[in-house]
């Protein structure tokens, strides 16, 4: 049997598989594991499960990984959202449809600190709904919003996609970071237009609720300040040039927990709630990664990405043709299988035709993001939509995933926006070295 | 046998307050030599220092990682079939994942020993490796018996 139809039976072996219930990350490593052995020899293969792991597990690179997840977690248990949920209601909450416009603001803000989209859902949903009810919004409204916009988190710096990509693509956090923030600023103000042409539409779906006096909006700005004081601390350090992602990540958490101490915000049961949350999620991205690399080893053996990347350009299409199938699969893969499995999974085989094709590869993250948050809300593996039922549990699934459809089609617009002007995404990186 | 399941679970909390301190460590340090570094000199060897304690955070944390459930896995089609079909594959998977992670704890220790034999040390502070290799050994090692008590629980809803 060839190389290369080994590896097909893999891929196929994997994508059926993998609604087996089985962990991502064990399923990955398994298939690496047997086609390497398959295709080599199994010494050759239990030498290479024994160094990867070790290689990925003790990985300076990805270190960043749990401090910056630590950072998210100290920032969500010390209630730094319900802070900034304030200061927005405050300033917008007399707006038509103000309440969800400021938990959009509210989350973009939170995105800055905290770098996973179920984190920031969950804790905007904990912050943000009880207060949309009392003022009567619409149940579809309100989680819908939350679902959305929790899934800035991946797209506003720091994000644990980009730092995944980044890796595994060998280009820079930091650049890649960095190049989240003007689709991330775009992306919010297209959900606060969505939110606006909705609530014209259907004024009963959120009742105006009371101006906040000047007073009452200048004493509620210390809640912007914090988050904006470590966003500058972790970000400016970073893109300056003053310390890696990891210590920027290290610095992050530790400055978070500070903050967090010195104003009497967190818990002793709160820190070591962050603390295991930091460790599971940790432990369950570096698995999946582990897993990912064996499973790159034993494609790399079979030449599938090579024959693949030959395949496509073979056909002769224009760019764009092939680029609009590759988000085709990420939107269907999307729906049905996690953003990190399916990113560790797909990105070996498309991105040397992303390179093949002269795409820049930090737009490619940039939009890899952004199909990747439309898969968090979609059914029937929207993870942000779980999220926000476990918060609102009087709400049926249903419901949430109606209320996602509006901010769908604004995620929609702003990745077709992205592919004409890929300046949105890369004209900050261009700034720096 | 629920106390046998109760006892892993708290033995995998455990292991997971070493992982947890891993972290504190790695956050602790890695601030120290940042500040170190713009006041005077930096702390030597941290890079290697923060890898090899990503290991530890890693490898304590797989047990606990399992019982809690928080590996990723993709359940609405497995959710959807009978329940006793739904333990014939659960059963599977857990068979499946404890002869992988055998392996791989089984490696590990062969590694470590290859490691030690050769005297591998990190680069700057000359801190041998192998200790870190056996850790993943013993995390794998706790995520097997994790497994194991799952898999037999399989079992038992599959004869019930």
């Amino acid at each position: 049997m060839s190389p290369t139809i080994v590896g097909l039976i893999g891929i196929f072996a994997l994508l059926i598989l993998i609604f087996s219930k089985m962990p991502v990350g064990f399923l990955m490593a398994l298939i690496g594991f047997v086609g390497f052995g398959f295709l080599v020899s199994f010494e050759a293969s239990l030498n290479l499960i024994a160094r990867d792991v070790f290689a990925v597990f003790g990985s300076y690179n990805l270190t960043v990984i749990p401090l910056f997840v630590f950072m998210g977690q100290i920032a969500f248990h010390s209630g730094i959202s319900a802070r900034l949920f304030d200061t927005a209601y405050k300033f917008m909450g007399h707006l038509p449809g103000g309440l969800a416009i400021a938990t959009v603001w509210a989350c973009a803000a939170f995105s800055a600190i905290c770098g996973s989209t179920n984190a920031t859902a969950a804790t905007m949903a904990a912050a943000t709904l009880p207060e949309m009810k009392r003022y009567n919004y619409k149940a579809g409204l309100a989680t819908g919003v939350v679902a959305a916009g929790g899934s800035l988190g991946i797209l506003i710096p720091p994000s644990v996609i980009f730092i995944v990509y980044g890796i595994m693509t060998e280009q820079s956090i930091g650049k890649l970071f960095i190049a989240g923030i003007i689709p991330g600023i775009l992306l919010t103000l297209l959900f606060i237009a969505t939110i606006v042409i909705w609530v014209m539409l259907k004024p009963d779906l959120a009742p105006r609720a009371q101006r906040a006096t000047f007073r009452e909006m200048i004493a509620s700005l210390s809640g912007l300040v914090e988050t904006l004081l470590l966003f500058l601390l972790v970000m400016g350090g970073l893109f300056a040039g003053f310390f890696t992602p990891t210590e920027a990540g290290g610095i992050g958490a530790f400055g978070t927990l500070a903050l967090a101490v010195i104003k009497r915000n967190l818990t002793w049961k709160g820190f070591i709630a962050a603390l295991f949350e930091t460790t599971r999620i940790s432990c369950m991205i570096l698995v999946i990664v582990a897993g990912a690399t064996i499973f790159g080893h034993f494609l790399a053996v079979s030449r599938i990405p090579f024959d693949i990347a030959n395949w496509i350009s073979g056909f002769d299409l224009p760019p764009y043709v092939i680029m609009f199938f590759i988000i085709l699969v990420y939107l269907v893969g999307g729906c049905f299988i996690d953003a990190l499995a399916l990113i560790m999974l797909t990105v070996p085989i498309f991105y040397p035709v992303i390179t093949h094709l002269g795409y820049d590869p930090i737009w490619f993250g940039v939009i890899i993001v952004l199909i990747t948050q439309i898969g968090i809300i979609t059914p029937p593996v929207g993870i942000n939509v779980y999220v926000v039922n476990g918060v609102a549990r009087d709400v049926p699934l249903e419901v949430i995933f109606k209320g996602v459809v509006p901010f769908l089609i604004a995620l929609i617009i702003g990745t077709f926006l992205l592919i004409p002007f890929p300046q949105i995404a890369l004209y900050l990186p261009s700034l720096i070295r | 046998m629920d106390q046998a399941y109760q006892k892993t679970r708290s033995f995998a909390v455990g292991f997971n307050w070493i992982a947890s301190a891993a972290v504190i460590v790695m956050m602790l340090l890695t601030t120290a030599d940042v500040i170190m570094r713009l006041a005077a000199t930096p702390i030597p060897g941290v890079y290697e220092i923060v890898g090899l304690l990503g290991v530890v955070a890693v490898s304590f944390s797989l047990a606990y990682t399992s019982v809690e459930k928080g590996h990723i896995a993709v359940e609405f089609l497995v959710r959807k079939l009978p329940r006793k079909a739904q333990a014939v594959v659960a059963a599977a998977n857990d068979f499946l994942s404890l002869v992988l992670f055998f392996f791989i704890c089984r490696q590990c220790v062969v590694y470590a020993g290859v490691l030690k034999q050769s005297g591998e040390v990190s680069l700057t502070i000359q801190m041998p490796i192998y200790p870190f290799v056996y850790g993943i050994a013993i995390g794998c090692a706790a995520l097997c018996i994790v497994l194991l008590m799952e898999f037999i629980q399989s079992i038992r809803r599959i004869v019930q």
